[in-house]
């Protein structure tokens, strides 16, 4: 059966751009699953807005909808979509829409936690749940209507690869029920034989095939190279993590930490564990700033951390940092801690001189797109050559032309002898960073140091 | 012995009603103390002022039984007793300070039971009462409103802490003089703004996707929780 069927589709935000849709054609019938691929900021995500009926503007061509379509839209970050405190009212929330006699919801929500394979009480709080169970949480939230169209927005890049098999499962269950499903992903192959049609967006086009940018990985030959010179001139020590254990006052312990942990200057260390492991909350007490956790024996730079005590020697850059972003242009967005550390103001313009990305510096940094503003967030970081830079999952939402902007300042900076600490939840090759630190199974361990060792022995 | 009809009726019907009240029912009866309370705090003359501060104790009591936190609040009345004296001592002298206290005081009294409130009552059954008396869609809004307030103070330390590391002239010591209050809009406030704006359009549009608006008359879940 057609469940929907785009035929000549253009649209656009603005009119003096160029259209995001143009002349777009996609039919999608029952069992099948669609990928979509494409730059960042292509009009992936408008596609599938589309496809919803929730696009907030016009578009021009023809949408042929079956009478009994029922769309299910799970947006990339779920935080943004949960409505309510409790799992069972959260789910039950489209059920109170349509008139479901109260009696009658209990079953049902229940039926479609079991269906995503959340095994957890529906009076479970909201905010307690991974990142993952989030999203769990916002396809059974789905489910719970019986949709016989879901659409799913970029699910690899805020999963970990637990959380990507357990969708994957999810996902295989339905297409056999017959449920279609459109999904906007650059990483299809973490869903394998699932995808029976494969696209990528092209000029506001469907074309069969999946979006793969050239882009030259020279980072790689630089660490190797570069990795030498760091180990035998014994660089200086900017962080130390003593054993301990990290956790919340109150609370279970997150992870321990056994041995002594350092990042010297001049090195790339990746933090890699699961949604709600502890990455963030770890970055954020070595900058000082996460609060319950007590007194924890780290020192960076010398100096036990605390808020505004580093000057512009400790930069942290959070998870979405478009959040800082609040001046007029892009110039002055980078020049503000330049002005405010008294720091000679050109290094912004040689910044996105760097970067070829001096065409924006007179742009609002609020219009540009998400990997743009990521950049410049990053960037306005980066030209305070700080001696010690944390970041929180800094590639995360970002497409592979985006990814090698980010890789290239942090080499830059890490010649420069700036020490960074980067976290991932997703595994890191060695070939990328120096070194990687773990949280796993509730240990913080430097499992590179263990390997190098297993290997002299 | 005979006993009056009426009386048997009146106390069947309490029964009744007893049996009848649910979550539901008490979250309504929270909602109305805590109206009546607030509005107290401001309306009650000094002197009986005591009484206020006993019951806003017993609802102290509760809400940090149920593990509740009231640090923030403390804080904040912390800060306006602070700076309310302040003002007071500069323009009243000495002897009006226990006007000043008293004002405080108040003010505390009437955020007091909000605080109780909103920690002890979950936003979707506040919902559901608020819908009793407005449409549908107004109820969900105040409820998601609320639900909204921790995500927002969150939201509000992570960017004053991103901003004073890139630094901003916003740590206490620099707000104490005004001319930084400026810096603290721009780089906190505004970003903030934005954000609320954004999270508010994706809970609109997550909410449509999940049919919101479109029952003529919606259903409730907390009520067949408790009828379980």
């Amino acid at each position: 059966m057609n469940l929907i069927e785009l035929k000549g589709i253009h649209f656009g935000y603005d009119t003096h751009q160029v259209a995001i849709l143009d002349d777009l054609h996609l039919s999608v019938n029952h069992g099948e699953c669609h990928c979509i691929s494409g730059a960042t900021g292509c009009g992936k995500s408008s596609l599938l807005h589309l496809i919803a009926g929730e696009l907030s503007r016009p578009f021009e061509g023809e949408m042929i909808r079956h009478p009994a379509l029922m769309v299910g839209l799970v947006m990339q970050d779920p935080n943004v979509q949960v409505l309510r405190q409790s799992v069972g009212a959260e789910i039950a929330f489209a059920l109170e829409n349509l008139g479901t006699p109260s009696v009658k919801m209990l079953e049902k929500v229940q039926q479609a936690l079991r269906r995503v394979g959340l095994y957890i009480s529906i009076d479970t709080p909201v905010d307690v749940l991974s990142l993952g169970q989030k999203y769990r949480l916002m396809l059974a939230a789905q489910l719970v209507f019986e949709p016989n169209l879901l659409l799913l927005d970029e699910p690899w890049t805020q999963l970990d690869n637990h959380g990507v098999q357990e969708l994957y499962f999810v996902l295989k269950s339905l297409l056999s029920d017959g449920v279609a499903i459109v999904m906007v992903e650059h990483h299809p192959q973490a869903f394998g034989t699932l995808i029976s049609h494969l696209w990528q967006l092209e000029q506001g086009k469907l074309v069969a095939g999946l979006y793969l940018p050239s882009v030259p990985r020279e980072h790689k030959l630089n660490v190797t190279a570069a990795k030498a010179t760091t180990s035998e001139s014994c660089a200086e020590e900017r962080v130390r993590i003593s054993p301990h254990r990290f956790q919340f006052t109150g609370r279970e312990t997150l992870f321990r930490c056994a041995n002594t942990l350092s990042l010297a200057a001049g090195e790339i260390v990746a933090l890699v564990g699961d949604n709600g492991s502890g990455k963030s909350s770890l970055l954020k007490a070595l900058a000082g700033i996460q609060a319950d956790i007590g007194q924890l024996p780290f020192s960076v730079l010398g100096k036990r951390p605390k808020l505004g005590i580093y000057g512009p020697n400790l930069s942290l850059l959070l998870q979405r940092p478009n959040r800082q972003l609040f001046e007029q242009t892009v110039l002055t967005e980078m020049q503000f801690s330049l002005r405010r550390f008294k720091l000679p103001l050109t290094r912004a313009e040689q910044m996105l001189a760097q970067l070829s990305l001096m065409g924006l510096a007179a742009a609002s940094p609020h219009k540009l797109s998400y990997g743009q503003q990521h950049i410049i967030a990053l960037a306005s970081l980066a030209c305070l050559t700080p001696k010690v830079l944390l970041l929180d999952d800094p590639f995360a939402g970002l497409d592979s032309v985006h990814c090698e902007k980010v890789w290239q300042l942090l080499l830059q900076l890490r010649q420069q002898g700036c020490a960074i600490l980067l976290s991932s939840h997703r595994e890191m090759s060695l070939d990328d960073v120096d070194r990687v630190w773990h949280i796993e199974s509730g240990f913080l361990l430097d499992r590179s140091e263990s390997m190098e060792q297993s290997y002299a022995g | 012995m005979r006993v009056n009809p009426l009386r048997r009726l009146a106390v069947g019907k309490r029964r009744r009603f007893l049996g009848r009240l649910n979550k539901t029912h008490y979250c309504a009866l929270a909602l109305l103390l805590s109206l009546l309370l607030s509005t107290s705090a401001f309306l009650l003359p000094s002197s009986a002022l005591w009484i206020l501060v006993a019951l806003n104790g017993g609802l102290v009591v509760h809400g940090l039984l149920l593990k509740k936190k009231i640090s923030a609040l403390l804080k904040i009345a912390t800060v306006q007793l602070v700076t309310t004296m302040g003002l007071y001592y500069l323009f009243h002298g000495e002897s009006q300070l226990l006007e000043g206290a008293v004002v405080v005081l108040r003010v505390l009294l009437a955020m007091l039971p909000g605080w109780w409130l909103s920690s002890t009552q979950p936003p979707e059954r506040l919902g559901e009462v608020l819908s009793w008396g407005l449409p549908h869609q107004w109820a969900f809004v105040v409820a998601a409103s609320l639900s909204l307030l921790p995500f927002m103070s969150r939201e509000l330390k992570e960017i004053y802490q991103i901003q004073c590391m890139r630094g901003a002239r916003i740590t206490p010591k620099a707000l104490r003089n005004p001319k930084n209050w400026p810096e603290f809009i721009y780089c906190v406030l505004l970003p903030l703004l934005i954000q609320l704006l954004k999270l508010s359009k994706q809970m609109a549009i997550s909410a449509k996707l999940r049919h919101f608006g479109n029952a003529a008359k919606a259903t409730h879940w907390p009520s067949t929780r408790d009828s379980e």
